[in-house]
């Protein structure tokens, strides 16, 4: 699952370049799915602000785990060239856990893929299932 | 039936969802291919569905899990009363209860999409079902039996007297199957429009109980297809997998229509289709 | 007990019980009363399927009654038209009272030998009066208290209610053993003055009206009567129904002014209006009159005539009138947002399902309509008391007060659904009725065969989609269903409610022994029986329908669901608002305003046109009208 925190689009084209054929993340068996409840990663662009935090949050907490998160961009890694900006929150890691890091401005998609692929091999090494604490 | 029949018919029935799980896998190859991709491996909807299980349950209400595993049993019942060689009409109406076990388990959930998905899950059973029933009852005619017994006993391939009705069946795969142009509640693929419309509610295992129920009703489906050149299986099982194959098709090319489109094509061209084949064969005199 | 006595007791006792409902206007005496003489009726309906039937001749004081009252009854029909200034009332009236004088006292015709005449058929009928009957009437004793707790009513006027309730009962009952023309036609109209009464009840303006068209409309259907004993006097000397079903060929214009009648009773097009308005009336009247008890006189005198017309024109416009019925009101149905509406709607189309397959009198087709007959009438009715019911607790007729019902009221929403599920799915009886009637009409000939199997499959869809749609809309829950304690139901409700969940589901589970037992009597007499039962299922010879494995396999699925479901379990998550979640059912949109989501009934509002589809409705039924004579005269 996508989620554009603020971002000015230039990862997310990145994104969905990754889908294209000539990059093909598919063959690893990941497709893009608009829906959180059935989704395993949430790929964030965008610094996150005061207004959008609480949708990140929602979506988050709609996933059911095991999920992992990875922030995409420098933007939300760590707010970028807007970090000490008063209406953005510097990085989305202050709102959700991060589990993979993309930076770049924009970020390549071969980076994305590596980083997903990552973040898949991540989540089959961890053994314990995280238990929500809802 | 003796004891060995009864024992391949029933594994037969159980194997429908593998059988389907197959078919995605190549599915997702084929139109990767298509569209000049790698694509997944060819197994990549088993692992998918290995996932959803895994993942902690969610769910929306608390009829949502029954009627999830109702859509993937009655599919299995009506797989089962196929394999067995039953009533052609009943095993339509016991597919029919599958499909309004997901619609109510997506309109019973106060989601927008979900609702939205539901309602167009209605019109789209209400699109292929009257197709269905009437290409049943043309088989009828020709075979003097509703049953899949009878069309064994007719001897000859139903494809050849009934050619217009297989194109009929057409709509009714791509509709079966969610794919363009009319993948109107709730495609493979992410909508803005509709999210992922009836499915949208559905999160680990509930969602891997309606994939096994949507993999086991196309096994099934295609199976009744296969009965079109009921003396060779063999034969037989080429007619449907072309068909399937002329579905990933058509999805590739055509975008997505609306439901009301879908509705009077479907009746429309479905229905005339069916009834010219059956004037035709009054007037040569066959049935 | 010997078959007169019971006679005796399935036409009396409901007379002198509703007499006695009508003096006496104390709440515990009528209770007792009814429990006393529902229980009778009950016992008295199963003793006299044992006795297999019977034909005798009443004594003479009898006959003279039955000519006293039926001038009187017409007399009050003729008030009722002159102070409703209703010119169509008055006419028909007078072109009842008129030729029916002359009938009797000039051409003294109305005499028959054999009058009682109680056959397999008869007994069906007295099954479903006396078993139904009761269930709505145990029924009414809660309903009407709260109906006129709301109505705010100083002085009870149940005593009238019930009256006119309890002589319904007999009405049907002694239609269904009569074989003269005349008594059928007194009883017959007796029905009318019931449905008249009750329908009007309430006395407001609108059910005034109500109550006239559906006057004028049972009115069309004794002139009917009265013309088809001119007509069979004139040509077999007689107006016997032994003796005119002897001699069909010359009778052909009589049987279609009894097809007439039956139409008009069993409001198919264009008669349809009168039960769409006869649904301001107290729920038991629509669960008792139209869905289950007095629409089924149209559909016996129908399945009586229907041997001796077989093969013949006035059969297949019959069929057709039941198959554009079916069509357009499943149609219809999709668009209905008040809850009795659209159980009117859905009641009219089977029984046009019903008519469709006695047109088609063939041997299985015939067999059809006696089956879903019997599963029609359980299951319309338990539908009917149920959404009496929550009408009453939730004081809204309006569907979208309905979105949610499971969580407010459990019990009552679990026996809708029941009943709901029972009217189009298998494994029960009425999708096993649907099913003989598919085989039958694809094995009738194709001229007739192929245009009404494809209205029925339509058709078929249609009610499939309107069902399973108010289905979804119980249910809906934004989160986990709690119960609520509001829902106190009392005894009367949760025991014809329940008693008559239980019937719907033996009858389906035991179908077999259905077809076996009742359906297998009432065809034998008149045509081969095509179809076998072994091993509890049904077997047409070119196909079967496994009756056990269906209900096993459904039983199976139901249960492993239900025991994956609690092991599995889950967390409770909200819907998917694009994030936006307040709470499971508000979601934050422009300027921080917050807005509560609302799911709307409405459906297919831009495709189906109301009025239009009312037009072709009465287009069709004109059409269908003209052929039924003109099929008797040509």
């Amino acid at each position: 699952m996508h989620y554009d925190a603020g971002s000015c689009n230039g990862c997310d084209i990145e994104i969905l370049a990754a889908l294209t054929p000539k990059f093909d993340v598919e063959r690893f068996g990941i497709v893009n799915i608009g829906d959180p409840k059935q989704a395993d990663v949430l790929l964030v662009t965008g610094a996150v602000n005061h207004r959008n935090k609480e949708v990140l949050k929602n979506l988050y907490d709609q996933m059911p785990a095991p999920k992992m998160v990875i922030a995409i961009g420098t933007c939300a890694c760590t707010g970028g060239v807007f970090h000490n900006c008063p209406n953005v929150l510097g990085g989305i890691d202050n709102v959700i856990p991060v589990d993979v890091y993309v930076p770049g401005c924009a970020a390549r998609p071969e980076q994305i893929i590596d980083a997903v692929v990552l973040a898949l091999n991540k989540l089959s090494g961890a053994v314990k299932v995280e238990e929500d604490s809802e | 039936m003796n004891t060995v029949q009864i024992v391949i018919a029933t594994i037969l029935a159980l194997a429908t969802p593998v059988i389907g799980g197959i078919l995605a896998g190549v599915d997702r190859k084929l139109t990767a291919k298509m569209q000049e991709r790698i694509g997944p491996p060819l197994v990549q909807p088993f692992y998918d569905v290995l996932k959803l299980w895994g993942k902690n349950p969610m769910i929306s209400n608390n009829l949502q899990p029954i009627l999830a595993f109702s859509y993937l049993g009655f599919a299995l019942l009506a797989a089962g009363m196929v394999t067995f060689q039953q009533d052609l009409l009943l095993v339509l109406f016991i597919m029919g209860i599958a499909d309004i076990c997901l619609t109510v388990a997506a309109v019973s959930t106060k989601s927008p999409y979900s609702y939205l998905g539901g309602r167009r899950e209605f019109l789209a059973m209400l699109s292929y079902e009257p197709v269905m029933l009437l290409v049943d009852i043309a088989i009828f005619l020709v075979t003097g039996s509703f049953t899949i017994k009878g069309i064994y006993a007719y001897g000859k391939p139903l494809a050849m007297v009934l050619p217009l009705a297989l194109v009929a069946l057409m709509f009714v795969l791509v509709i079966e199957m969610k794919k363009s142009p009319y993948d109107v509640s709730g495609s493979g693929h992410a909508h803005q429009e509709l999210v992922r419309g009836v499915f949208t509610e559905f999160s680990g295992y509930t969602m891997a109980l309606i994939e096994l129920g949507h993999w086991t009703k196309l096994a099934t489906t295609l199976m009744i297809f296969s009965l079109f050149w009921a003396p060779n299986p063999v034969i037989g099982a080429a007619i449907s997998l072309a068909m399937f194959f002329i579905a990933l098709v058509i999805d590739n090319i055509y975008p997505r229509l609306t439901w009301q489109k879908m509705l009077k094509t479907t009746w429309s061209t479905g229905f005339i289709l069916v009834l010219l084949n059956l004037a035709v064969l009054v007037f040569g005199g066959i049935i | 007990m010997n078959p007169e006595t019971l006679v005796a007791i399935n036409v009396g006792l409901p007379v002198v019980s509703a007499l006695a409902l009508l003096i006496l206007n104390d709440k515990r005496i009528r209770t007792a009363i009814v429990s006393l003489s529902t229980l009778v009726l009950i016992s008295s309906a199963f003793l006299l399927y044992q006795s297999g039937g019977i034909v005798f001749s009443p004594e003479h004081i009898y006959e003279q009654a039955v000519v006293a009252l039926d001038f009187i009854l017409l007399v009050y029909f003729l008030y009722a038209g002159i102070k409703a200034k209703s010119p169509p009332v008055i006419a028909l009236g007078l072109a009842q009272i008129i030729p029916a004088a002359y009938f009797e006292f000039v051409v003294k015709g109305t005499h028959v030998e054999n009058i009682i005449m109680v056959d397999s058929l008869s007994i069906l009928l007295t099954l479903i009066v006396n078993i139904i009957g009761s269930a709505v009437i145990i029924y009414a004793l809660s309903y009407m208290e709260e109906h006129e707790h709301h109505l705010h009513l100083k002085k009870s006027r149940q005593n009238r209610f019930f009256f006119f309730l309890m002589l319904l009962l007999g009405a049907m009952n002694g239609m269904v053993y009569s074989n003269s023309l005349y008594w059928l036609y007194f009883f017959w109209e007796v029905t009318t003055l019931c449905c008249y009464e009750l329908i009007r009840h309430d006395m407001t303006e609108e059910a005034k009206q109500n109550s006239v068209l559906a006057l004028w409309m049972g009115l069309v259907g004794g002139v009917g009567f009265v013309a088809a004993m001119f007509v069979g006097y004139n040509a077999v000397h007689s107006i016997a129904l032994t003796e005119l079903m002897a001699a069909p060929q010359a009778l052909m214009l009589a049987f279609g002014l009894i097809a007439l009648a039956a139409f008009t009773k069993a409001a198919q097009f264009p008669w349809h209006s009168w039960l769409l308005g006869a649904m301001v009336a107290p729920t038991p009247v629509s669960a008792l009159l139209h869905s289950s008890t007095m629409v089924n006189a149209g559909i016996y005198m129908l399945l009586r005539i229907a041997p001796a017309i077989q093969g013949t024109p006035l059969s297949s416009v019959i069929a057709f009138g039941g198959a554009f019925t079916f069509l357009v009101t499943a149609v219809l149905a999709i668009r209905q947002k008040v809850s009795k509406r659209i159980l009117a709607y859905s009641t009219i189309g089977n029984l046009g399902l019903i008519t469709l397959c006695i047109g088609i009198n063939t041997a299985l087709s015939y067999s059809a309509a006696v089956a879903l007959l019997v599963f029609h009438s359980v299951a319309k009715g338990l539908l009917f008391l149920g959404a009496g019911v929550v009408e009453n607790k939730i004081g809204s007729r309006n569907i979208e007060d309905w979105e949610g019902l499971l969580g407010r009221l459990p019990l009552t929403t679990t026996v809708m659904i029941a009943g709901m599920v029972s009217m189009f799915l298998p494994p029960f009886g009425m999708l096993l009725g649907k099913w003989v009637a598919v085989d039958a009409i694809a094995s009738s000939p194709l001229y007739v065969g192929l245009p009404i199997i494809v209205m029925v499959v339509l058709g078929s869809a249609a009610t499939t989609f309107y069902y399973a749609k108010w289905i979804g809309y119980m249910i809906v829950s934004p989160n986990s269903l709690e119960k609520h304690k509001d829902e106190i139901l009392e005894t009367p409700y949760k025991l014809s409610m329940v008693g008559l969940l239980i019937v719907n589901v033996v009858i389906s589970l035991g179908a077999a022994l259905v077809f076996d037992n009742i359906v297998i009597p009432v065809i034998k007499n008149v045509y081969p029986v095509v179809f076998a039962t072994p091993n509890l299922s049904i077997d047409l010879g070119f196909t079967s329908f496994p009756v056990f494995a269906l209900w096993g396999g459904s039983i199976a699925v139901i249960l492993i669901g239900s025991w994956l479901a609690k092991s599995k379990g889950g967390v409770l998550s909200p819907p998917y608002l694009n994030g936006a979640n307040v709470d499971n059912e508000t979601f934050r949109t422009t300027a921080d305003s917050e807005v509560k989501l609302s799911l709307s009934w409405v459906f297919l509002g831009g495709s189906i046109n109301e009025a239009q589809y009312e037009k072709i409705a009465l287009v069709l039924g004109a059409l269908v009208t003209v052929a039924l004579l003109l099929a008797g005269v040509i």
